[in-house]
């Protein structure tokens, strides 16, 4: 009930991008032709219950109590918001030096900007911002498009930590001197923990009271560095680790996902052989170009590569909906199609961060499918897989209870290129178009 | 690099032991758990079989296999017994070489030239090229590296191979300055030579001052790097012996447009020398005596006695400018070095064992000897005619390229059907798998491994050659050329 309050004052803070706001009741429902849930299928006849900015119900044919408004549209067809995962809209910061992997985008953001409010009338509900730079530039935060303030716009921040990296010494040189900073950090930290002992020790041989070992977790973090100034330590406080550091101690530990751009079959060797043997978790971003020779490297076996393909790592792969020609020839590819086929997982972003490809995001999407990709990963892809790359898809990406009523509507198949987007809504209010119960 | 000629030196031996212990039981698959494989995924066996071998050091081997184990070659002759997982590359009709060494080259492997490892793209258009033209090592910058394809690690053969200077009449303070380097860094190696000796009954005894000793200089009187000279006058080309004789080390000399003027001189100084056959600079009219450039270059230094290694005018491949003159036309430049008198057997070393000798890296590749690296190419012509295709390329013992599955040349006189890879040809329409065994036992005649025999570690293929002996055997007739019209290997039954 209280987290239904909340959101119910984070939803009337929105501003919408239009300038009449459709105002519709807290509890309301939606009756469609049809329904993408993504993570169930399409439904017919869907109805979708939703209350306080989230999805209560979804199902075909459901009930609908009297009294509940009911916007009916049986020719509609529903999908939930887009998710750019990868986008510098609306940011104008400066590239970073080449090592800054404690940057954040969160800190660049500038809500209220017309750049956000213009893709929401493409259907972009969810933006992931990534810091700009090369090398290890820094952490991706998400965000809805709409919001007064910085705070109101933001989802989560440190989705993931990008990472560029090319055929070069001094690029793989910024991956593993990052490890070799975390590494330092552990020496380090390995070093203060004997010293401690060591006064524990000490401490032992002299009479002295141990009621402090008992302590918990949470007490120790409260313990302040003036009390090891003071009394000295009694409790073992880690020393600090440099925000560099700590950013690929977070890797490590997994709290951090990496996202690494890669454009060519020889940058992923180069990538893992410049990771070596850390195990951390990772994402691709794989910009394609008009000519990529990135099917190389999409399985080990096709041609007898020595590390594992990108298929059978089963990596997330952020692209563009493009069609490729393998280098110095018009050969077609359907690298998208051939990625999702080898196993990878993918995201798909728009083709660049203008206007108009954000527009027909989805029908670039559909000449992609039309030429060989799932339609289901498809759709996937620019939904709940890009959702899941930025670590909210618990509450966004697909049409599930208890999800933000993040919806598309749409007077036809989203992917075909005749259908038009009628109305766009951000958790719960229309924020585009014009939908009456 | 004395090691290197050491090693050199084992791998030739080997190669004449080869035949020898070819009576033997072979027995390459008996012991397939050696302690230092242990951590090797698998062993790779792979044969080059029924081609005519041309070795790189003057033998030639009509219808012989080549076998390779992990890469390296493990021997080399007739009727060879190998393991049933033997990936085998039937070269019937075809002609072997050793893969080519093009002395220097740019861009094959990637954009820069320095930092190698790390910019390496074994994916790229030019690696495939580079291999059609049938170089599979070649030096870059300082370093020699290989053209391994899909895999970064293991490219570098060796870096820090030279250490270059300047000498040029243009520049005559520059030359007494080298000179003084010599000297100085000579007198340095004597005086520690000696404190050496000293040093044991003295333990007081301080290490003579290192006074104007160049390190460059002094790698190369300790042998660590091949002293390298870019020069083409005769005057310095002179300068340049007469140092070497006063030092006593074997300069490379790049360029080297007027040796043939003082090949003599160059060859008793122990200089090598790398030459492009169609190298244009005029003579110099203020002088008397001959000069500028000769086609007969590569053949005079040859004859007397200064190593050769062909180079080609632009190193890198080129699709658009001088067509023929780039990284590609290699075999043609040794071609136009034959035109000028240079034996053919010295012009296929100019490209394989001689540029490898001067890199440094011999004893890994250059020729088809037992214990060297497997990097093979398989033409279907003589190697110098410009009518010949590279068909496959064979790097590390794995087929790096083939005409018929690349793109650039596959269209041009299409290998004919029968000779693809044995075990890797496509089934045609309606054509049944044939029983997993019985391809292989009809192939070998009689000579199928019997179920009495169960302590047999491997099943073995049988003899491949042998089978073939007992049918009419097909050898393959180049005509004088050493060609085949129309790509189309013609065949004789021989009794």
């Amino acid at each position: 009930m209280i987290l239904q309050t909340l959101l119910l004052s984070l939803a009337s803070a929105l501003p919408s991008a239009d300038p009449q706001p459709a105002a519709l009741p807290n509890l309301f429902a939606i009756r469609v032709g049809r329904a993408e849930t993504i993570t169930n299928g399409t439904l017919q006849h869907a109805v979708i219950l939703v209350e306080g900015g989230k999805i209560v119900t979804i199902g075909e044919d459901l009930p609908v109590e009297r009294g509940i408004p009911v916007i009916d549209r049986p020719d509609w067809v529903v999908m939930p918001g887009l998710v750019n995962a990868y986008s510098r809209l609306s940011l104008e910061g400066d590239a970073g030096e080449e090592f800054s992997p404690e940057n954040k985008a969160s800190d660049e953001l500038f809500a209220d900007s017309e750049e956000l409010k213009d893709v929401v009338k493409y259907g972009v509900t969810t933006l992931g911002l990534y810091p700009a730079g090369n090398g290890v530039c820094g952490q991706a935060v998400a965000i809805r498009p709409l919001g007064k303030t910085n705070a109101d716009l933001v989802l989560a921040d440190s989705c993931y930590l990008k990472i560029v990296l090319r055929a070069s010494s001094s690029s793989k040189r910024a991956l593993r001197d990052g490890f070799k900073k975390a590494d330092d950090y552990v020496e380090k930290e390995k070093k203060a923990r004997e010293k401690w002992d060591k006064e524990q020790e000490k401490k032992k041989s002299k009479p002295t009271t141990k009621k402090e070992e008992s302590k918990s977790e949470d007490e120790k973090k409260d313990d302040s560095k003036d009390e090891k100034k003071s009394a000295g330590p009694d409790v073992y406080v880690p020393p600090e680790a440099d925000p560099k550091a700590q950013a690929f101690l977070d890797l490590r530990s997994g709290k951090l996902r990496a996202l690494v751009s890669v454009q060519s079959a020889a940058e992923y060797l180069h990538f893992l052989d410049a990771l070596g043997e850390e195990k951390i978790s990772w994402d691709l971003r794989l910009p394609l170009q008009r000519e990529s020779d990135l099917y190389y490297v999409l399985e080990k076996k096709a041609y007898g590569l020595e590390a594992d393909g990108i298929g059978d790592k089963k990596a997330r792969c952020v692209l563009e909906p493009t069609l490729t020609v393998e280098p110095g020839t018009m050969h077609v590819r359907n690298l998208p199609m051939e990625f999702a086929r080898a196993g990878a997982k993918l995201v798909l972003i728009p083709r660049s961060e203008s206007n108009p490809d954000h527009e027909h995001w989805l029908a670039n999407v559909g000449e992609v499918v039309a030429a060989g990709l799932d339609r289901a990963t498809a759709l996937r892809a620019m939904t709940l897989e890009a959702a899941e790359l930025l670590g909210v898809d618990k509450r966004l990406g697909s049409l599930e209870k208890e999800k933000d009523a993040n919806l598309l509507f749409f007077s036809g198949d989203p992917l075909e290129p005749t259908s038009k987007l009628e109305a766009v809504m951000l958790e719960g209010r229309i924020v585009f178009g014009e939908v009456k119960p | 690099m004395r090691m290197n000629r050491i090693l050199g030196t084992l791998a030739l031996a080997s190669l004449f032991l080869a035949p020898l212990a070819r009576g033997q039981e072979p027995e390459p698959a008996a012991d397939p758990k050696k302690p230092d494989d242990k951590h090797k995924t698998e062993e790779t066996w792979f044969a080059v079989t029924g081609g005519d071998v041309y070795t790189g050091d003057g033998s030639f081997l009509r219808g012989a296999t080549v076998l390779a184990h992990n890469g390296k070659i493990e021997r080399i002759g007739f009727e060879l017994d190998f393991p049933a997982d033997t990936k085998k590359l039937d070269a019937t009709g075809y002609r072997v070489y050793p893969g080519l060494v093009a002395i220097s080259s740019s861009g094959l492997l990637g954009n820069s030239s320095s930092e190698f490892e790390d910019t390496i793209d074994p994916f790229s258009q030019r690696m495939i090229l580079g291999l059609a033209s049938g170089i599979t090592s070649t030096g870059v910058g300082n370093s020699a590296v290989k053209l391994e394809r899909f895999r970064i690690a293991g490219a570098v053969l060796r870096d820090r191979i030279y250490s270059t200077f300047s000498w040029s009449s243009r520049n005559p303070s520059g030359k007494q300055g080298l000179r003084d380097k010599f000297r100085a860094t000579a007198d340095y190696m004597r005086e520690y030579r000696d404190w050496e000796e000293k040093v044991k009954k003295d333990k007081e005894l301080k290490e003579p001052p290192k006074k104007g000793v160049d390190n460059a200089v002094l790698s190369v009187l300790r042998g660590d790097t091949i002293a390298k000279f870019n020069a083409g006058d005769r005057d310095d080309l002179l300068g340049i012996a007469r140092l070497a004789q006063d030092y006593g080390f074997r300069p490379v000399i790049d360029g080297c447009q007027e040796g043939w003027t003082v090949a003599d001189e160059l060859g008793r100084a122990g200089a090598m020398a790398i030459v492009t056959a169609r190298d244009r600079r005029p003579k110099d009219e203020h002088q008397v005596i001959e000069g500028g450039t000769n086609i007969q270059n590569a053949s005079l230094l040859y004859r007397a006695g200064v190593p050769i290694a062909i180079a080609v005018q632009q190193t890198g491949v080129d699709l658009s400018g001088l067509v023929g003159r780039d990284i590609m036309g290699l075999t043609i430049e040794a071609g136009f070095a034959v035109r000028g008198g240079l034996p053919e057997a010295a012009a296929i070393a100019s490209i394989t064992i001689v540029p490898a000798r001067l890199l440094g890296v011999s004893h890994r590749v250059g020729s088809i000897e037992v214990g060297k690296d497997c990097d093979l190419i398989i033409t279907d012509g003589d190697l110098l005619h410009y009518n010949t295709f590279v068909q496959w390329a064979i790097v590390d013992g794995r087929i790096a390229y083939d005409k018929q599955k690349e793109l650039f040349f596959a269209q041009i006189r299409p290998r004919p059907e029968p000779t693809v890879a044995v075990g890797e040809r496509k089934l045609d329409k309606g054509e049944s798998k044939p029983e997993a065994g019985k391809d292989e036992a009809d192939k070998s005649g009689e000579e199928k491994p019997k179920e009495e025999k169960p302590k047999e570690e491997k099943p073995k293929e049988g003899r491949e050659v042998g089978a073939l002996a007992t049918a009419p055997r097909l050898i393959a007739a180049p005509n004088r050329n050493g060609y085949r019209v129309g790509g189309k290997p013609v065949a004789r039954l021989t009794e």
